[in-house]
């Protein structure tokens, strides 16, 4: 079965037309969609920009990163929940769409990266433990901001590449 | 000149049909409108819930306040260039769309809300910096703060649904 007839079938439910023809479903979920983008820009600027030594470096990296993770993972939720509303309601405008797919790897990039680099530093021994590790955190805190910025570029090219 | 030949005058424009006649600067301009957007509200929401009584990275408020507001004003700065250039390339359509109108209104009352923070409550900062909750002028600037910019990007969704 191929992308576009998988595509045509999940048009062609209840589910989908429903979401697709009730008024203001569409414009109130992508709404919502770009309330949490604010979320992870928010939290991972903040994050971010301490990692790399140029925003209150007066707190710990720990407290920062403590404090944001959570409204991460919120936000995330938030936008995996929306993302497949509006994939389920209109699957023609983003299962062919190779702008959609790129967007989905570098989401996944991004939060890898966040993974990997801000839960060991959580740990109060790793920095002595895994010193070549937790050295890469600053490097990579530059490398987050780009990705989610390339994400969000691709989120909106989605409309321009169907 | 009328108001409506000056919009027409926006629209014929080299600026507002090269962008218009573009199949790359509108998208481009759009997205980083979008981008900037989202800074915007990303940033201010840390420091509108600290006026709300929600703690941020750190305890005092004049210091996130200063942490972040420099962001906001950049990543504003290149919203509403972005969001002129955009006009230009539509002008009569835009003034003639009601979430486009209401969303100006909702910047400026934005504005304003943040201008009456900024001479009143916030020249007392020293007395409420540590203060959680803070005062209830304080919480209501954050709240109402917060809850125009959330209406602010739902109406500029609906730009995009329903200009003519």
């Amino acid at each position: 079965m191929s992308i576009y007839e998988i595509s045509s079938v999940l048009y062609s439910t209840a589910i989908s037309t429903r979401i697709r023809e009730t008024a203001g479903v569409i414009p109130t979920t992508q709404s919502l969609h770009i309330l949490a983008i604010a979320v992870v820009v928010g939290s991972a600027l903040v994050t971010d920009l301490r990692l790399a030594g140029v925003l209150a470096t007066d707190e710990s990296p720990q407290t920062v990163i403590r404090r944001y993770l959570p409204w991460m993972w919120t936000a995330l939720g938030v936008l995996l929940a929306t993302g497949t509303i509006l994939a389920v309601g209109e699957p023609n405008r983003v299962l062919a769409n190779p702008v959609f797919w790129s967007k989905m790897a570098l989401v996944l990039l991004a939060f890898g990266l966040t993974l990997l680099f801000r839960y060991p530093l959580l740990h109060p021994e790793f920095g002595r433990t895994h010193a070549r590790w937790a050295a890469l955190a600053k490097p990579t805190a530059w490398v987050s901001l780009v990705v989610w910025i390339a994400v969000i570029y691709c989120g909106r090219w989605i409309a321009y590449a169907i | 000149m009328t108001w409506a030949s000056f919009l027409q005058s926006l629209y014929d424009s080299p600026v507002g049909s090269g962008i218009r006649e573009s199949s790359v600067l509108f998208p481009w301009i759009e997205s980083t409108h979008v981008l900037m957007a989202t800074t915007v509200v990303g940033t201010i929401a840390i420091v509108d819930l600290r006026l709300m009584g929600y703690a941020s990275h750190r305890k005092g408020a004049r210091q996130l306040i200063l942490d972040l507001l420099p962001f906001t004003w950049a990543a504003f700065a290149l919203a509403a260039i972005t969001g002129a250039l955009l006009f230009t390339s539509n002008a009569p359509n835009y003034v003639a769309n009601a979430p486009y109108v209401s969303k100006m209104i909702a910047l400026l009352l934005a504005g304003i809300n943040m201008a009456i923070f900024h001479l009143t409550a916030y020249r007392q900062i020293g007395q409420w910096n540590e203060a959680l909750p803070p005062p209830w002028g304080v919480r209501l600037a954050g709240a109402t703060s917060l809850t125009l910019w959330i209406v602010i990007v739902f109406l500029g969704r609906l730009i995009g649904f329903t200009i003519g």
